[in-house]
């Protein structure tokens, strides 16, 4: 029923000779949602975890996300048997864990007051962006290497930066054939690239739980450059987990402390 | 009637699929992974025209370039990052609108210091978020935009200065103003076709008080001139309704370019410089009195030299008697204007200087060597080192391993700098090899030698780069010849028949068989010899500039056949192309034989292919006569008929042209505005977009080795496509394939080139990308994959799995590399990392496949990979290196598992057995580290630690390993073993503990 439904699109879509006008922004996000489970499943989710495998210089690093929708969040990475825990963010305080001394450390206040600007971002920031108090605007087709897109652009809540305000602004590229976005780009506001132009593409869209097409591979990196791939092995939808697991670990210090004396 | 029904709808249904099954073959549909790198160099960086501060923000500054684009700094200028890489390269101005300073920024594109080699704009541009998206606002035929002032308390009112086209008339000059944002544009200051806006300015308390100074000026070819009885300074007080001129004080007579400057702290405070026809009344004049009278105040050299070039005024936004004047130096004045001294060291030439909002003691210049900051009001300055704007005239390429790439730079000299570096290619790996204006470099096909020149060929050096010796040997005089014309941008060429051949062209064509120690003329003059296009002393206008930049009638390009050395092509810049099959014994004009170019045509460059003899490509440039259309064309029979190879995708004028080497069909053009690409030799064109600038291509090569296509850019320095291979297998019987793989010959491991990559200022200085190392594997999508599986791993070639990769999902050529190893070791579980645990062996040499599963499809593409020669190791020796680390991480996943099982009896029996348990952990506590952490905490390393820095010192060598690792890996077994036998003394104690555990497959696999 998915493909057919996805084949119909793409049949009206060539219709109309692909009349950028023709297609208003709402209408492409629409599409994606319908196109992808449908807005009703996508509403329904809670939160999800998902278990990927990142290949970096011959190694293969398991990597665990969960996120959920009151906005707790953490990325986990497993090296040699170890949890290294980075993003983990419980709806007040960001931290990761330190690499160095494998200690967890909060992030600076203005990075965590970013975060909760985000927390509505998920399962997905065009999800009823308006109350989200986004805005969201068609800028053009635009050739995406070779592939035909609608470039749309998502405007966020600003974000603080070393003390001022900026732009929050991400641009997300939605394949014309399909609806899904296959790749967004945003300026990368702090640290040494700043400035520079991050971009995320997304393939290997399949059903995961629920109806919902996720992507299964997608890579990260800087425009221009080639990116750093990380593969999706499973999606789990409204997984439970421990509140714990967000929480800033007060005991850690302590008890570190003591196994050293 | 029902049969006319049919044929309608199947004419409905069918029309589409013819067209598709017609469609035109473009490259551009299939770049896919095809990325272009950028190599720099950045340490003597390229000319700047703008310079432009955030109105609030100190950290922002952007700079608009001659020939890089719009470039943002987000730290006070430590660093800059390009922002106007899609579109047109070339820029005027920049102007951040004051009311949205964060947002709304203007682009006004095409360079206004006319120098001979400027490029053009292509009109007004707008980003409403801070560069992210630009939109184009008209002015498409302005090629030049001066100045963009957006009033102070209304965006909808903007003001554009239009210099205009600079080798023609234009209607489209003078000052424009809209009310409405931009929808609408009104000319409210023309004067004629020859005269555009130099510059504007607005009086900062006032914003209905414009300045305007009009600029009558014109190049050709061979010709500039500065000035006229059109050129004036004007005046409206009424937001540019009506204009008066406002010269009293001004000298008499004919007027060149003049700058006009408001101080910001005292409005009525105006300072202009004025080239006029007199030299005594040139320089700084200042009036007091918004303009109603003027005072000469100082002509120095410094403030009169060359007004095209050097104009800019600009005042201390808090003290209206500190005025700097851009020029040769530059110089800053602090009594008013009445005396002036240079401002410190930096690279010659200063377009455009701008102080920081708060601070005066901050300065920022740009000049044809880049931006420079200074922190004490100009007294010393410090390059910004990250802007890789080099403006390359021609490259050329050698054979070495890296290939080097050699080229001259507009005022930059001539370099040589390699392809490829440990930790990318920095401005440490660049060698200067000439003074001056660079050009055309050349290296020796053979030996240590290098050929470069500076203008005019007034020296052309050959350089010994083993011995350091330097000679010059430029063409001299001749007796019974009249005086040689070189071009600015003098031609030279080498041999592949004849190694120590060495040509270089003036009006005629000189050859050298001993690398230039004796010349031989061996044409007659191949130009038009027009004298009218030979008066250079004349040239200038107001101002003498005969600088030998418009020296005419000369040849441009030389090229021998690499089929015939008796063959040679010259391209002449007043539109011959002469070609001769004797040698040089007699030649032919072959230019009256090409239908549809105009007369006198600059040849810009001539490029004879391997794929015949009588064929070659000619490239031609109109942009000095303002013809901006591209040309070039292909001939097989020596140039009797011409074919044009454009196609309407080509958007404007082309400078050089390469052809592939194994795919006649296959070319590259560089053109004003970036590289176009096609593979039908030249029905269709697309312009090559992934990571490569709009810029100005001047020359381009391929290199034959590595297939790389490299790129001598006018103001991106070099640019490099690696391995352009693919697209000579691409057909329309490749694009019917699912997925087809490339051919790759076999590839080398490489032991050599992972040395100590030094990010030493890497902080802050441009460092080159390097191309992708390792195995790589190439395929070609026809379309992208988005939906679905689609895995990728490397097999031994029986079909055992040995590593998975990421493939490509792209349509078009996707790239995948392979490290030529296998996972790293499953590592013991301690307190800390073991760093040695996460080296990944290396394969042993031998065919391997790369198997793609894709929906229900699967592909396999068999490949070699081979071992480096370089080390001298026998393959004994690499077989038991592989064994010896094959061991060791056989050993360390056992260990690891070891571990694991020993945590899990642990946990069965702490409780039960205290005692057990307690043994258990000795044990484990001479397995693994248990306590400290990753730094300056870390434990006495145990065994896990000991094994596998071991096994990486090993893997990680290209040796053989040593007596002593040898050694040393005896101990570890040893010690292992002993563990081993411990821990199953202490598993027979617990064989009545419930242990559930995974099998060791199991436990690796994980």
């Amino acid at each position: 029923m998915r493909k057919i439904t996805i084949l119909l699109v793409a049949i009206l879509s060539s219709a109309v000779f692909s009349n950028v006008s023709a297609q208003s922004v709402d209408e492409i996000i629409n599409t994606y949602f319908e196109n992808t489970g449908g807005i009703e499943a996508w509403k329904s989710i809670e939160g999800m975890k998902i278990s990927a495998k990142a290949n970096q210089g011959g190694m293969e690093i398991p990597v665990t996300i969960v996120q959920l929708k009151n906005g707790k969040q953490m990325t986990s990475v497993s090296f040699q048997g170890k949890e290294i825990k980075q993003g983990v963010f419980d709806g007040e305080t960001l931290w990761s864990t330190n690499f160095m001394t494998q200690k967890a450390e909060k992030s600076d206040a203005e990075s965590t007051a970013n975060m909760k600007l985000q927390m509505g971002d998920f399962p997905d920031p065009f999800l009823d962006y308006e109350q989200k108090g986004y805005s969201a605007e068609l800028i053009g087709k635009e050739d995406f290497n070779g592939t035909e897109t609608y470039k749309v652009k998502l405007t966020r809540k600003p974000i603080t930066i070393d003390g001022k305000e900026e732009e929050n602004i991400a641009f997300y590229f939605f394949d014309t054939e399909n609806f899904v976005p296959i790749a967004v780009q945003s300026e990368i506001k702090q640290g040494q690239a700043k400035g520079m132009i991050s971009e995320i593409t997304y393939s290997d869209y399949d059903e995961v739980e629920g109806g919902i097409y996720m992507p299964f591979t997608m890579t990260t990196g800087l425009k221009g450059q080639p990116g750093q791939a990380i593969t999706m092995e499973k999606y789990e939808l409204n997984p439970t987990v421990d509140d714990a697991e967000f929480e800033f670990p007060k005991e850690e210090t302590t008890t570190e402390e003591n196994e050293k004396n | 009637m029902k049969h006319f029904f049919i044929a309608i709808l199947s004419a409905f249904v069918f029309i589409p699929n013819a067209f598709a099954q017609e469609k035109a073959l473009k490259a551009g549909d299939y770049f896919g992974d095809l990325r272009a790198r950028h190599i720099g160099p950045a340490l003597m960086s390229g000319r700047i025209n703008d310079m432009e501060a955030h109105p609030t923000n100190p950290r922002i500054i952007y700079t608009g370039t001659a020939g890089g684009g719009v470039w943002k700094s987000n730290d006070g200028g430590a660093t800059f990052n390009p922002i106007f890489d899609d579109y047109c390269q070339s820029i005027g101005a920049v102007e951040v609108d004051p009311n949205d300073p964060d947002n709304t920024i203007y682009v006004g594109t095409g360079e206004t210091w006319p120098r001979n080699s400027v490029s053009i704009g292509d009109g007004l541009y707008k980003t409403t978020d801070g560069g992210n998206t630009w939109s184009k606002m008209g002015f498409e035929n302005s090629e030049r935009i001066a100045n963009i002032i957006v009033n102070p308390n209304n965006s909808k009112e903007i003001y554009v200065a239009v210099l205009g086209a600079l080798w023609s008339d234009s209607e489209e000059r003078g000052v424009y103003k809209t009310t409405d944002g931009g929808e609408t544009w009104e000319n409210i200051l023309y004067v004629d076709a020859s005269t555009g806006c130099a510059d504007m300015t607005m009086d900062p308390s006032n914003p209905n008080i414009l300045y305007a100074s009009m600029w009558e000026f014109r190049r050709t070819g061979w010709s500039f001139n500065s000035g006229g009885d059109k050129s004036a300074l004007y005046k409206s007080t009424d937001a540019g309704k009506t204009w008066n001129k406002i010269h009293n004080g001004f000298p008499k007579g004919k007027l060149g370019r003049l700058a006009i400057a408001v101080a910001p702290s005292n409005p009525d405070v105006l300072y202009t410089v004025i080239e006029a026809e007199e030299d005594t009344k040139k320089g700084l004049y200042r009036s007091n009195d918004a303009g109603a009278n003027w005072e000469q105040l100082n002509n120095d050299f410094g403030i009169t030299v060359r007004p095209f070039y050097f104009s800019r005024i600009t005042v201390d936004p808090k003290d209206e008697n500190v005025v700097v004047k851009g020029g040769l130096s530059g110089s800053i004045s602090r009594d008013g204007g009445k005396t002036f001294k240079n401002l410190g060291n930096m690279h010659s030439d200063i377009h455009d200087i701008i102080f920081d909002i708060n601070n005066s003691d901050i300065m920022y210049s740009g000049t044809d060597g880049g931006v420079y900051r200074s922190w004490n009001g100009g007294t010393t300055f410090e390059i910004v080192e990250n802007l890789p704007l080099s403006q390359f005239y021609h490259i050329s390429v050698d054979d070495a391993e890296p290939y080097n790439v050699y080229g001259g730079l507009q005022d930059n000299g001539s370099w040589y700098g390699p392809s490829e570096a440990i930790g990318g290619v920095n401005a440490r790996d660049w060698n200067s090899v000439g003074a001056g204006d660079g050009f055309r470099v050349l290296k020796h096909p053979t030996k240590s030698i290098i050929y470069s020149e500076m203008q005019g060929a007034e020296n052309v050096w050959r350089i010994d780069t083993d011995k350091g010796l330097i000679k010059t040997i430029q063409p001299l005089p001749v007796e019974g010849y009249p005086k040689l014309r070189f071009n600015w941008n003098a031609p030279m060429a080498i041999s592949v028949h004849q190694a120590d051949r060495f040509y270089m062209g003036s009006q005629f064509l000189h050859k050298s068989d001993d690398m230039g120690d004796t010349w031989q003329i061996i044409s007659p003059d191949l130009t038009t010899n027009d004298k009218t296009k030979q008066n250079q002393e004349d040239s200038g206008g107001l101002s003498m500039d005969n600088s030998g930049a418009e020296n005419h009638t000369t040849i441009f390009t030389i090229t021998e056949s690499p089929l015939d050395e008796k063959v040679i092509w010259v391209g002449t810049d007043d539109g011959n192309v002469q070609v001769t099959q004797d040698g040089g014994k007699t030649w032919t004009n072959t230019t009256p034989n090409i239908e549809g170019l105009p007369a006198n045509t600059w040849v810009y460059h001539i490029e004879a292919s391997v794929h015949g003899k009588g064929t070659a490509y000619a490239v031609f440039d109109g942009h000095t006569k303002g013809d901006m259309k591209p040309y070039a064309f292909k001939t097989t029979d020596y140039g009797q008929t011409w074919t044009t190879i454009i196609s309407d995708d080509v958007e404007i004028f082309a400078r050089s042209i390469q052809e592939d080497f194994e795919n006649e069909n296959l070319l590259y053009l560089g053109t004003e505005f970036g590289l176009y690409i096609t593979l039908d030799g030249g029905k269709h064109w697309s312009k090559f977009k992934n990571n490569m600038p709009s810029v100005a291509v001047h020359h381009l090569e391929i290199q034959k080795k590595t297939n790389d296509l490299v790129m001598g850019t006018h103001g991106r320095g070099v640019i490099i496509i690696d391995d352009i291979s693919p697209l000579r297998e691409i057909t329309p019987e490749v694009l019917k394939q699912k997925l087809h793989f490339f051919d790759s010959e076999p590839f080398v491991m490489k032991d050599s080139g992972d040395g100590f990559g030094s990010s030493f200022g890497g902080e802050t200085q441009f460092v080159g990308s390097n191309g992708p190392s390792g195995t790589l594997i190439k395929y070609i999508l026809p379309k992208r994959h988005t939906f679905g599986k689609m895995t990728m791993e490397i097999q031994d070639i029986d079909g055992n799995k040995i590593m998975n990769l990421s493939p490509g999902k792209n349509k078009g050529i996707n790239i995948v590399g392979w490290g030529n190893t296998i996972k790293n070791p499953k590592v013991a579980k301690g307190k800390t990392f073991s760093f040695g645990g996460f080296t990944s062996p290396r394969v042993p040499a031998g065919k391997y496949k790369a198997v793609i599963k894709k929906g229900r499809d699967t592909f396999e593409h068999v490949f070699e990979v081979i071992n480096d020669k370089e080390t001298g190791l026998s393959d004994a020796d690499i077989a038991m290196k592989h064994e010896k680390t094959m061991k060791m991480y056989d050993m360390t996943q056992e260990l690891a598992y070891m571990v694991y099982e020993l945590d899990a009896y642990h946990q069965a029996v702490k409780d039960s057995n205290k005692k057990l348990a307690s043994k258990l952990n000795s044990l484990k506590e001479t397995l693994v580290v248990t306590t400290g952490d990753n730094y300056v905490g870390s434990a006495e390393p145990q065994l896990r630690e000991k094994m596998a820095d071991l096994y990486s010192k090993i893997a990680d060598s290209y040796d053989k390993p040593s007596h002593a690792e040898l050694e040393s890996l005896k101990i570890i077994e040893t010690r292992f073993e002993d563990a081993k036998a411990d821990f199953a003394k202490l598993k027979k104690k617990a064989k009545k503990a419930e242990v559930s555990i995974k099998t060791f497959d199991e436990f690796v696999a994980e």
